[in-house]
Parts: structure tokens; C-alpha cells; sequence
């Protein structure tokens, strides 16, 4: 009987870019925090994590209980960066690789808003990759999120600087020879003050890990591990969305259970490391410009 | 007491009976749904299965749900809510 009654929640036809009723939206806070003139469903191929990432994001922001206009949303292009169209904060979609340039000069005009860049792997570190050395050197407040997925997305599956070694591409139909970047060491090295990272199926951790980067005064990181099943996935024969998941879980380790293990296993883990590994602090760009120019108005020299 | 939810249309109650822990209230809104399987495959108690025609979730035992909130916070596409039962 039971079943009778729910089959008729699929008597509706999936119908593209129909509007949803406004009681839709009422139905939690996350979905509060989308557009409701937006298109839906995304344009995110089915079961891909970036969409995963995207909750976790609208749930970290709730969590802070920040005004949504003081929010600022900085995006590439890449199917990651395609994130920010969909969310109700001040949002700029801006030019491949350039999210943390924009980034930085908002904040700059507006420090008091709390500015998160959302970028690819390929966004943020090919292409991007010098904006991201000099954003944390500088410790802009900014919030850096980058959603991993070792590959170029949005064109096909060209490899990126985070493919890993023997990984096949499109450009790499034998196997990726370049060794990867490791992005939260290479954030931490150029002086980023808050890195952490999880990933998409440990969702309820990049929640916790984004609120905290996002509270955070200087340049913060956030690493989400996610898949690209579509491009990635299918020249590796890594299975559907759901193995890439799985492989998630399975191949993933909490640094805090790392750190438990003999020295020697801890030395050829290969799993992903999940974790916060460093939160510090150190004078923020906009404050050292601020005291500079009230130290420069006061006469000083 | 679960309640189901076909979204747009009439609420519809199924009186189930009560169990122990918390229990959930699952709704999903199947127009945004995009059949990617992860609701289904990973809720642990089985709560949801996959209608291979309409290729979207059904509610297949919503007395089991224990408002665990995996398939909510995994749904790619937003498309499910999970409320928690007092
Ligand atoms: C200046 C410039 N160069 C190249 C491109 C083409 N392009 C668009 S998205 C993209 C890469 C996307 O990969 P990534 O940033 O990792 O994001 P993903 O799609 O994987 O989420 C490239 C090379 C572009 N749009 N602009
Ligand atoms: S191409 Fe890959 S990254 Fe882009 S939406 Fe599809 S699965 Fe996601
Ligand atoms: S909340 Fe947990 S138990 Fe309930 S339907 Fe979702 S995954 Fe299953
Ligand atoms: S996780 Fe979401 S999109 Fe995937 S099958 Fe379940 S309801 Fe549909």
C-alpha cells in the first residue's frame, strides 16, 4: 500500500528548467540559500560531486550565520566554478584562472566582506597557479575553494597539475608523466594560514572545514577531493559516480589516524589524507594596508 | 509516525509504526533529480530503491529512515530533504 501511495511522487516527468514550487525552497536552509530565478537542475553531469561540494558550502555559510550580502562569491570558468551562478550571495564569474586576481582586488575595495574563491583544480593551479602562490604570500583574506577532481572537466578531460602520475587524459592517452602538485603542502609552503582538506563523500567534514577556513581573517584553503567520473572515470575504467565514491571512502585516511600509524607505514601511505594541517596566524593584507595608510595620514613617514 | 511527501502535489500520510532512535522524514523533489544512484546505494537502512523506469528514487521503507541525513547531504542535485522527527 505504502508503495502505491509514494510511486505517485514519479508521476512527474522530469521537465528541464521548470521552476520549483516556492514550498520547495522552504524545506531547508541550504535550499533557502539558492537562486530562485535560476535554472534547475545544474548543468553538472549526474551524480558528479561538485554539487555535493556546493551544499557543503551553503551549510557552512548558514552555520556562520552570515548575512548573505556580505558574502561575495569569486568564480572562474570550469564546471566547479559554474557553483557560484547558482547560490544568492554577491557573486562575480569571472575569466578562467583569474577568480583569485578578482578576489583580491574586491577585498581589497571591501574588506569587510567575506570573500571565498571557488576554482577547479586546472583554475586554481595551472592556469591560476601564480595567483595562487601570491595570494597566500600576501595573506589576503580570502577563502580559497578548490574542488579536485585531477582533471580538466569542462573541456574534455585534458590532464591538470593535479592528474596523478600514470593517470590517462585526453592529452595523456598513455598516462599522465608529470608528477602531481600536492595542494594543500604547496598552499601551506607559500604561506596560507588556514589548509585543510576532505572530500566529497566525507561532506559533513568539508562543512566544518569551510566554516572554519571561512572564519578564519587570512588567506584560507580548503581541498575537496570530488571525481570526475565522466572524463576522468571513463579513461581510467573507474566506474560510475557511485565507485568513485566509494573509492572515496575507501582510499581516504583521517590524518588524525595517520598520525597513529608506526613511522614506516605512515611513510607509503598513499590514501588520501583528510584533515586540517595547519591554522595559524599572521598580519592580513587589508589590515597592514590599513594601518599603513593611517600611519601615513597621521604624518608618519 | 513518517510522513511522505510527493512534491508538487497532495501531502499523503502513512501512519507506520513507532520505533526506537530518531527517524527521519525524507522528501524529494524529483524534477531536479538526475538518477545518479548515490541516494540509493548508500542509505544505510535501505530506505530508498531505484525505479529503473523513471530512473529517480522511490521511497521504499520510510519507517526505516533514521534521519541519518547521508542522502541529503549527498544528493548532487539538492534534490532531497531530510527533516528530523521530534
Ligand atoms: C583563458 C582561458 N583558457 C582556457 C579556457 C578553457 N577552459 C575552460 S574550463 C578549463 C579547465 C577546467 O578545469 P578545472 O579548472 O580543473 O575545472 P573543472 O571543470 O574540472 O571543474 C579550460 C582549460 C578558458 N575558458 N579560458
Ligand atoms: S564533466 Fe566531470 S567535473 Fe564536469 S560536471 Fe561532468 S562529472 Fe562533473
Ligand atoms: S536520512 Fe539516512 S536513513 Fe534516511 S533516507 Fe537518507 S540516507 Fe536513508
Ligand atoms: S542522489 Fe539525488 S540526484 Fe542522485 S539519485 Fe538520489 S535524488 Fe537523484
Amino acid at each position: 500500500m505504502n508503495d502505491a501511495h509514494i510511486y505517485e511522487a514519479h508521476d512527474l516527468k522530469h521537465d528541464e528548467g521548470q521552476l520549483p514550487p516556492e514550498n520547495w525552497f522552504d524545506r531547508s536552509e541550504t535550499l533557502q540559500k539558492l537562486r530562485k530565478n535560476k535554472k534547475f537542475p545544474t548543468i553538472w553531469c549526474s551524480g558528479c560531486g561538485i554539487g555535493i561540494v556546493m551544499g557543503a558550502l551553503i551549510r557552512a555559510i548558514d552555520h556562520l550565520g552570515l548575512d548573505n550580502d556580505k558574502v561575495a562569491l569569486v568564480a572562474g570558468i570550469g564546471c566547479t566554478a559554474r557553483m557560484a551562478v547558482y547560490m544568492d550571495f554577491n557573486t562575480l564569474h569571472t575569466t578562467h584562472g583569474r577568480a583569485l586576481a578578482f578576489a583580491t582586488g574586491l577585498k581589497i575595495a571591501r574588506p569587510d566582506m567575506k570573500v571565498i574563491a571557488i576554482m577547479g583544480d586546472g583554475d586554481a593551479l595551472a592556469i591560476g597557479g601564480n595567483h595562487f602562490i601570491h595570494t597566500a604570500r600576501r595573506n589576503m583574506g580570502i577563502t580559497a575553494l578548490v574542488v579536485n577532481n585531477t582533471i580538466y572537466g569542462m573541456t574534455g578531460g585534458q590532464y591538470s597539475p593535479t592528474t596523478p602520475l600514470g593517470g590517462r587524459a585526453t592529452t595523456a592517452p598513455y598516462g599522465n608523466i608529470e608528477p602531481p602538485f600536492p595542494i594543500c603542502d604547496l598552499a601551506i609552503a607559500a604561506g596560507a594560514t588556514y589548509v585543510a582538506r576532505s572530500t566529497v563523500y566525507h561532506a559533513l567534514e568539508l562543512d566544518k572545514f569551510l566554516a572554519e577556513a571561512i572564519s578564519k581573517d587570512g588567506f584560507s584553503v580548503v581541498e575537496a577531493v570530488s571525481y570526475c567520473h565522466t572524463t576522468f572515470g571513463r579513461l581510467n575504467k573507474l566506474g560510475t559516480a557511485t565507485d568513485m565514491m566509494r573509492s572515496l571512502k575507501d582510499n581516504s585516511i583521517a590524518k588524525s589516524a595517520l598520525d597513529r600509524l608506526p613511522p614506516e607505514e605512515q611513510a607509503v601511505n598513499t590514501k588520501i589524507v583528510r584533515g586540517k594541517f595547519i591554522d595559524t596566524d599572521r598580519p592580513q593584507y587589508t589590515q597592514v594596508y590599513a594601518n599603513l595608510i593611517t600611519r601615513v595620514q597621521g604624518g608618519e613617514k | 509516525m513518517a510522513e511522505v511527501i510527493a512534491i508538487p502535489g497532495q501531502p499523503q500520510n502513512v501512519v507506520l509504526p513507532a520505533k526506537k532512535g530518531p527517524r527521519g522524514e525524507v522528501f524529494i523533489y524529483a524534477t531536479w533529480c538526475k538518477g545518479c544512484h548515490i541516494c540509493v546505494e548508500f542509505c544505510p537502512p535501505k530506505v530508498l530503491a531505484m525505479d529503473a523506469d523513471e530512473n529517480r528514487p522511490r521511497i521504499v521503507a520510510p519507517e526505516k529512515c533514521t534521519a541519518c541525513h547521508f542522502c541529503d547531504t549527498h544528493c548532487p542535485d539538492l534534490a532531497i530533504v531530510v527533516r528530523k522527527l521530534e
